[in-house]
C-alpha cells in the first residue's frame, strides 16, 4: 500500500510537468522566448496550479464526505453546495456584478457555497449532533431547490448571460490566474489538513458512532470539523473554476482500490488523485481541438468512467 | 398566385377577372388576354367562374403557403427577422415578436410571443397570425412543422451569411407581397458592400490579424460562418479565429498570445468593461493590448439585418488610416 501511495505521487507530479510543456503547442523550456515565456508563466502555470487545486479539493473531499456519511454515493455536489454556488454565481453573472472586480463571480460562487453548507448544517442537525441521513437528505433537498431556482432564472433570463452562465457552470479554467491561487491554496491545503488531522476519527466514525466513541472520540464534535472542512474545500473548488464532474465520486473509490480504506493514506490519496486527473483532463480540454477549448469536467467523465468500471470489474472489493 | 398557374389549363378560359388580375401581376396588360369578347359569352364565363373557384379552393388546400393576399397580421419569431420587417415597412402588420426583438424602438412594444428557441405556440395561435415568420438560426425546425400542422403559413428566412442577405431579402419581400422595397433594400445593400469591398481591397494584401471577441470571460470569440467573419474578410483584415471549429468557440488564450493579435474588437455591453479586464491583463503582451488598438464595438454585427451595414462601417472606420 505505500508502494502504491509512493506511486500516486509519482504519477501526480509527471501529470503536471507532462501539462505543463505539452498543450495546443508544446513549449520546449530550454528554448524559451518572449511569448513562450509568457504563455508558460503567466498563462499555463496558473491554470494547472488552479486545476491541481480544484482536483485535489474534490478528491479529498469526496473521500471524506463518503466517510461522515457511511455512504459510497456521496460526492462533494450531493449536499447542495454546488448548486448553491451556481445559483449564486449565475445571478452575479446574469446581473453584471462588478463590486469585486474580476473577483465578483469567485466571491459571489464562495459566499453561496458557504451559505448552502451553513443551511444543509443547520438542516442536519439534530439533538445537539450532524446525522448523516440528515445531512444527505437535506442536502438532496436544497440541492433541488437550487438547481430548479437556476433553471428559473435562466429560462426568464433574456440576457446572452444563460450561454456564459452555463459555460462558467460547467467548469471552465481558462480564466485561471495567480491572483486566485493563493485564496485556493489557503481553502484547499486547510481542508486537506483538518481532513488528514481527523483521519483518524474518521476511519472511527465509518464503523459507527459507538464504535467511534468507545475508541475516545466525540462523534459529533468529529463530523462537525469534517464537515466544515469538506464545505471549505468544496466552497473553494466550485468558486476557482466552477463544477467539475466525477472526480469527487469516484476518484476516492479508484484510490481505494489501490489503497485500501484507511483515511489517513486514503485522503491524500484521493486528493493526489484528483488534481492528477483535473490537470490531465485540462490538459486534453485544451489541446485536442486548438486553437477551441473544451470543458474539462466532460474530458474527466470521459476518460475516468470507463476506467473506473474496468477497476470495478477488475478489483475484488465489494464496498466501501 | 400558384394555384393560378396550376388551373389554368385545367379550366381553360378563365374569368375575365382573374385574367385581368393575373396579368397585372405577371405586369402585362389586360387586354392582351381579350376581355371583351369573353363578357358577351355569359353563362360559360359563369361555369368556368365556378370551376375556377372550386380548383383554386381545392387547390389553395395543398398550398396554403401561397395564398394571394398579401398578409396582414405577422409574427416574427428572430430578433434579425423583426428588423428587416421593419426596415420593410411591415412594422404595422407585426402583430408578435421575440422577447428579444429590442430593435427598432417600435418592436418593443408588439405583443412578445416568448424566446427564440423556445416561443409558446398558444401565444402564436391566439394571435391568429397569417403568417409567421422564422429563420434556420435560433428557430426550432418542429416548431415550424407544427406550425404548418396546423393550417398556419410560415416563411422560413435561409439566409445566415453577408452574403446570402440580399437574395434573401429580395424572396421574403416577394412572399409578403413588398417586393419593391425589399429590392431596394437589397440592392441597397449589395451595393454597400460592393463599396467596402473596393475601398479595402489593398489593405487585404497584408492583412492585419484581428479577434473579435464576444464574451470575455470564458473566451468566447466569433469564428467561422459568422457575420462577424464575414464583414472581416469585407474591410480587410484577418479574423485569428477564421480556422476554429465552430462559428462561435471557446478560444484558447494561450492561442491568442500566439497568433497575436493588432487589432481586437469587443461588444460593448452592460458591465463588459470590467468583466474583460481579467482576459487583457492576461493579454497584456499581445500587440493589440499594448498599442491600444482594443475597441469597443455596438452589437450592430450580431444580428443579419439592416443594422449590419452600420456595423460594418464602425469596423471600417478603427481600422481606417491605423498602421
Amino acid at each position: 500500500m505505500k508502494i502504491n501511495f509512493f506511486l500516486i505521487v509519482l504519477i501526480f507530479f509527471a501529470v503536471l510537468a507532462i501539462s505543463l510543456f505539452l498543450g495546443p503547442t508544446p513549449i520546449n523550456p530550454l528554448a524559451l522566448d518572449g511569448t513562450t515565456r509568457e504563455i508558460l508563466i503567466n498563462i499555463r502555470a496558473p491554470r494547472i496550479a488552479v486545476a491541481v487545486l480544484m482536483g485535489m479539493a474534490l478528491g479529498a473531499s469526496g473521500a471524506v464526505l463518503q466517510g461522515i456519511l457511511r455512504n459510497p454515493l456521496a460526492d462533494p455536489y450531493i449536499l447542495g453546495i454546488s448548486s448553491g454556488a451556481s445559483l449564486a454565481a449565475a445571478i452575479g453573472i446574469i446581473g453584471g456584478v462588478t463590486i469585486f472586480g474580476t473577483f465578483s463571480i469567485p466571491v459571489f460562487a464562495f459566499a453561496g457555497a458557504v451559505l448552502t453548507g451553513g443551511i444543509v448544517g443547520v438542516m442536519g442537525w439534530k439533538r445537539g449532533g450532524l446525522w448523516p441521513e440528515r445531512l444527505l437528505l437535506a442536502g438532496v433537498g436544497l440541492s433541488f431547490l437550487f438547481s430548479a431556482l437556476l433553471m428559473l432564472i435562466m429560462s426568464v433570463s433574456r440576457d446572452e448571460g444563460i450561454r456564459r452562465a452555463m459555460l462558467w457552470i460547467f467548469g471552465d479554467l481558462s480564466m485561471s490566474d495567480w491572483e486566485r491561487v493563493p485564496y485556493g491554496v489557503l481553502f484547499v491545503f486547510g481542508g486537506v489538513a483538518i481532513s488528514l488531522w481527523r483521519a483518524k476519527a474518521l476511519n472511527a466514525l465509518i464503523l459507527g458512532d459507538e464504535f467511534a466513541h468507545s475508541l475516545g472520540f466525540a462523534p459529533q464534535t468529529e463530523r462537525v470539523l469534517l464537515f466544515i472542512s469538506v464545505g471549505l474545500m468544496t466552497a473553494a473548488s466550485v468558486s476557482l473554476g466552477g463544477m467539475i464532474g466525477f472526480i469527487g465520486l469516484l476518484i476516492p473509490h479508484i484510490a481505494r482500490f489501490f489503497i485500501g480504506s484507511d483515511n489517513r493514506l486514503l485522503v491524500p490519496a484521493s486528493a493526489l488523485g484528483g488534481g492528477a486527473l483535473l490537470c490531465a483532463a485540462d490538459l486534453i480540454a485544451r489541446s485536442a481541438l486548438p486553437p477551441m477549448e473544451l470543458p474539462a469536467g466532460i474530458i474527466t467523465a470521459i476518460i475516468g468512467s470507463p476506467y473506473f468500471l474496468y477497476l470495478l470489474r477488475r478489483k475484488n472489493v465489494l464496498s466501501v | 398566385m400558384e394555384y393560378h398557374r396550376l388551373s389554368f389549363p385545367l379550366v381553360g378560359n378563365p374569368s375575365p377577372d382573374l385574367a385581368k388580375k393575373d396579368a397585372g401581376q405577371a405586369g402585362m396588360t389586360p387586354g392582351q388576354h381579350g376581355t371583351r369578347s369573353m363578357n358577351e359569352r355569359l353563362p360559360s364565363r359563369k361555369i368556368f367562374g365556378l370551376l375556377f373557384l372550386l380548383f383554386t379552393f381545392y387547390f389553395s388546400l395543398f398550398t396554403v403557403s401561397y395564398a394571394a393576399e398579401p398578409p396582414k397580421r405577422i409574427i416574427s419569431l428572430a430578433p434579425n427577422m423583426t428588423e428587416i420587417l421593419f426596415a420593410l415597412g411591415l412594422g404595422d402588420r407585426i402583430v408578435g415578436v421575440t422577447s428579444f426583438c429590442d430593435y427598432p424602438e417600435e418592436a418593443k412594444k408588439k405583443p412578445k410571443v416568448g424566446g427564440m428557441s423556445n416561443p409558446s405556440l398558444e401565444a402564436v395561435v391566439t394571435l391568429k397570425p397569417d403568417i409567421v415568420v422564422m429563420t434556420t438560426d435560433g428557430n426550432p425546425k418542429e416548431f415550424e412543422a407544427r406550425l404548418r400542422s396546423m393550417g398556419i403559413r410560415t416563411y422560413v428566412f435561409t439566409s445566415r451569411r453577408l452574403s446570402e442577405l440580399p437574395r434573401g431579402v429580395r424572396e421574403l419581400g416577394a412572399a409578403l407581397g413588398v417586393k419593391a422595397k425589399a429590392d431596394e433594400f437589397a440592392d441597397h445593400f449589395e451595393a454597400s458592400l460592393g463599396k467596402f469591398r473596393i475601398k479595402h481591397a489593398r489593405a487585404a494584401r497584408n492583412a492585419r490579424k484581428v479577434l473579435f471577441i464576444v464574451w470575455p470571460e470564458p473566451l468566447i470569440v466569433a469564428g467561422p460562418g459568422t457575420v462577424i467573419d464575414d464583414a472581416l474578410r469585407i474591410i480587410g483584415v484577418e479574423n485569428i479565429a477564421s480556422g476554429a471549429k465552430a462559428e462561435y468557440p471557446k478560444y484558447s488564450i494561450e492561442e491568442v498570445i500566439r497568433k497575436s493579435p493588432d487589432i481586437i474588437f469587443i461588444g460593448k455591453g452592460k458591465g463588459m468593461e470590467s468583466a474583460s479586464e481579467g482576459l487583457f491583463k492576461m493579454l497584456r503582451k499581445v500587440p493589440a493590448v499594448r498599442e491600444k488598438m482594443v475597441f469597443y464595438v455596438s452589437d450592430d454585427l450580431y444580428r443579419l439585418g439592416p443594422r449590419t451595414l452600420r456595423g460594418i462601417e464602425e469596423i471600417s472606420a478603427l481600422t481606417d488610416g491605423k498602421p
